[in-house]
């Protein structure tokens, strides 16, 4: 039908474009609320959701209690919702979908009696099977159990039979959860909502202890934790931080969120409050149980550096703390550059310097420009060190200069060979010394080019 | 302990009555010669020479009353960002000099910085800092922050830790939220510390100060390099400052040129005369101020207008 035809029968309709990115993000964002029902959320086509809840039911009351309670909920959020519950997911889809009366669950055991009076469609086959089937009298999934399954395989695909054992408990049947499911975690949940950040910092407090006693068991640290902060309405908020070594002190993992919500704080957005709040471990490593020793206090004051740079990376992200990273190459930018803090240690970036990290004799300057910065400059004679050179607008005037020092390009990296660099010490006439080089020879193929690259104290 | 005291309080009372006599500050006379008891200071706490990072320079020391305190917040100001290289090399060498007179060379420094300088003045650069500074890559740990107020607080947090050898924050130009009260606590976070606080600042008007040591940096021509044969012609030497105190403890005033040996990791003041390059001698030599508490020099005496009971008025930069 048209929207003329329909217009011309009903006046009043309202027409609303699709827009399946939205339905999508709907249904993602409900995926995500479930979450507070079951870690393992999987989407299922335009307008479904499976949740496996194998071992959640006991949490609500039994599976039926769960099962009302996660249709009450959905109702007072607006949502028109149709659930089932089976023991294999091709059944609840069937039932679900296609189930009779008020009371759609299937016990186990009952799927061919549930299943018998379904259509075809109830086992999600494709269009070309189904037509196919209708057309020589099978329409009920009834006709299908009891088939011998060698001719129907044959005829209409391997893929007829697996949804039919998939759906009757035969084979294997796995969903995929939305997200990854966290190795750990620990939840409470809220008689009264909450929404101040001191309140959740307290709560994260109260998890992490929680947590640490299930840490030790495992003889774990967390490295990486994700608070999962459900709010009343529905929205779910994530809230990740990620710690330089494996953390259990309940305390630690309370700072480093406090950081996180104090730089998130007109970010998170309370709305009427949350009322579940999951603390959880996304990664873990295997916490190396230190005894300090006499020699002194070089672990704890080592941990307090990793409890700060977690603090700072917590509040102004992972590239705010750096540490250069060295490398053999005479290429002054690849030489030291800065690496977050915590992350690959140094020497995991590069092989050899561990013996050999020797100060070099040549003399670096101590600051280096993120990139060479060209410059106007004139020498006097080809290949000598300039006479004056016009950096940022303002003019110099070299008083001293010492140079050349000819660091040529690493073939083996680049294709093509940037050209050689001819750098050059020099000192303005107020006494301000820089490193300029020049790229490119003076009646070569490539024109030279004048670049500031550094300052020396 | 309590008679310990009382001495004490009362020699501080003498030296003050010999002061006023002489029409000196007591920090400016001179320290006894006998390993007695330490004079009382500010604070109430008694200062030993442990407490100043001496440059070994002694000229330069004694216009600080010993040296930079090691234990406290310190102004290092330059006049423009392109003498980044400059001030950044000088803070440095005063923490590198403040290390090696403590217990403290293996520990780590940070230094903080705010992106957009970074940018412009370029990255500290860790094979030069050894070269120079002696300071190892792996000891160099460096914050980058986006906004002030990121830049402070990683400073307040990491000065309180008390773990690292010294703490540098870069600025420039003069924050809104850089005041009195805010380098106030810099200061008291350091002194409670025990470790130095570097705020490195280019580019500012100068402003109300709670640090008692503000120096403004300044380039120098460097050295000729030294050969058997003697210096060698427009040759480039060791890094040379020229520092001027802009405020101090003593109330003195001056301008020093330094020049640093890299090699040994200690200062050396080249005297103005007899020397090529030019030092700037200066200009104003400020009168004694009668006053304990610091005082400043060679720019709009700031303290003047707060004293007003007005909102310090912040000067527009000259040049």
């Amino acid at each position: 039908m048209g929207i003329a035809d329909a217009r011309a029968m009903h006046p009043a309709i309202e027409i609303v474009e699709a827009d399946p990115g939205a339905d999508r993000r709907l249904l993602e964002s409900l995926a995500d609320w479930c979450d507070r029902f079951t870690p393992l959320v999987a989407l299922d086509g335009a307008d479904g959701l499976f949740l496996d809840i194998s071992g959640c039911a006991h949490l609500f009351g039994g599976e039926d209690a769960m099962l009302s309670e996660i249709l009450r909920r959905l109702r007072h959020q607006g949502f028109d919702a149709r659930a089932a519950l089976a023991s294999t997911p091709g059944m609840a889809w069937a039932a679900a979908r296609y189930g009779r009366g008020p009371d759609r669950n299937v016990a186990p055991g009952e799927e061919e009696l549930a299943l018998a009076p379904m259509p075809l469609a109830a086992l999600r086959l494709e269009e070309k099977a189904r037509v196919g089937l209708e057309s020589v009298g099978l329409r009920h999934v009834g006709a299908l159990i009891g088939a011998p399954r060698a001719p129907l395989a044959r005829r209409f695909g391997s893929m007829l039979v697996t949804r039919l054992d998939q759906a009757l408990g035969g084979a294997e049947e796995a969903i995929s959860p939305r997200l990854p499911v966290a190795p750990l975690s620990v939840e409470r949940q809220l008689a009264e909502p909450i929404g101040t950040t001191e309140d959740i910092e307290r709560l994260v407090l109260v998890l992490a202890r929680t947590l640490r006693q299930d840490l030790e068991r495992r003889g774990e640290g967390a490295r990486r934790l994700q608070l999962a902060l459900f709010r009343v309405d529905g929205a779910v908020a994530r809230i990740t931080v990620g710690a330089s070594r494996p953390l259990r002190e309940p305390l630690t993992i309370a700072k480093l969120f406090h950081e996180r919500l104090t730089a998130l704080e007109s970010g998170l957005d309370a709305g009427y409050g949350f009322d579940l709040v999951r603390l959880s471990v996304v990664a873990a490593a295997p916490y190396a149980a230190l005894q300090t020793d006499l020699s002194g206090p070089a672990s704890a004051e080592e941990e307090e550096f990793s409890l700060l740079a977690d603090r700072i990376r917590a509040r102004l992200g992972d590239e705010a703390i750096l540490v250069p990273a060295l490398a053999e190459s005479h290429l002054p930018e690849r030489r030291a550059r800065f690496v977050p803090f915590g992350g690959e240690s140094p020497s995991a970036v590069e092989p050899s310097s561990a013996g050999e990290a020797k100060p070099t004799t040549h003399l670096r300057p101590i600051r280096l420009l993120e990139k060479p910065e060209p410059v106007e400059a004139s020498a006097e004679v080809p290949e000598g060190p300039p006479l004056s050179f016009r950096w940022r607008r303002a003019l110099y005037r070299v008083a001293r200069a010492e140079g050349p020092e000819r660091i040529a390009s690493e073939w083996w990296r680049e294709d093509p060979p940037a050209p050689a660099r001819d750098y050059f010490r020099v000192e303005d006439v107020d006494g301000r010394r820089y490193w300029l080089f020049r790229e490119g020879l003076y009646g070569g193929e490539i024109a030279p080019r004048w670049f500031m690259h550094g300052m020396f104290p | 302990m309590a008679r310990n005291a009382m001495a004490q309080e009362k020699i501080f009372a003498l030296r003050r009555e010999i002061a006023r006599i002489e029409g000196s500050l007591p920090e400016r006379l001179q320290a006894p010669e006998t390993e007695g008891e330490p004079v009382l200071r500010r604070y109430g706490r008694p200062a030993g020479a442990a407490d100043f990072a001496g440059t070994g320079t002694p000229r330069f020391d004694a216009a600080f009353g010993g040296g930079i305190l090691k234990a406290a917040l310190t102004e290092i100001a330059g006049r423009e960002t392109r003498d980044g290289g400059i001030v950044a090399g000088f803070a440095l060498a005063i923490a590198a000099t403040a290390a090696r007179s403590g217990r403290q060379a293996q520990r780590p420094v940070l230094w903080i910085g705010l992106a957009d300088m970074l940018f412009e003045a370029g990255f500290p650069y860790a094979p030069g800092i050894e070269r120079f500074f002696g300071l190892a890559p792996e000891k160099f740990l460096l914050a980058r922050a986006n906004r002030f107020e990121d830049a402070f607080w990683v400073a307040e947090e990491a000065i309180r830790l008390g773990g690292f050898s010294a703490v540098f924050l870069e600025l420039r130009g003069n924050p809104a939220k850089l005041d009195l009260t805010a380098t106030r606590r810099l200061h008291h976070r350091a002194r409670e510390a025990g470790r130095p606080l570097f705020l490195i600042r280019h580019s500012g008007a100068p402003e109300p100060t709670a640090a008692p040591t503000r120096l403004l940096v300044s380039p120098a021509p460097s050295p000729l390099r030294e050969t058997l044969t003697g210096p060698l012609p427009r040759s480039i030497g060791p890094p040379a400052f020229a520092v001027a105190l802009s405020k101090s403890r003593t109330g003195r005033s001056g301008t020093f040129v330094l020049d640093w040996n890299p090699h040994d990791f200690t200062f050396q003041e080249r005297w103005p005369s007899g020397e090529r390059g030019s030092v700037r001698k200066s200009g104003r030599r400020a009168q004694d101020p009668g006053c304990l508490a610091a005082a400043s020099f060679d720019g709009p005496d700031p303290a003047a207008a707060a004293r007003g009971g007005l909102a310090p008025v912040r000067e527009r930069r000259a040049g």
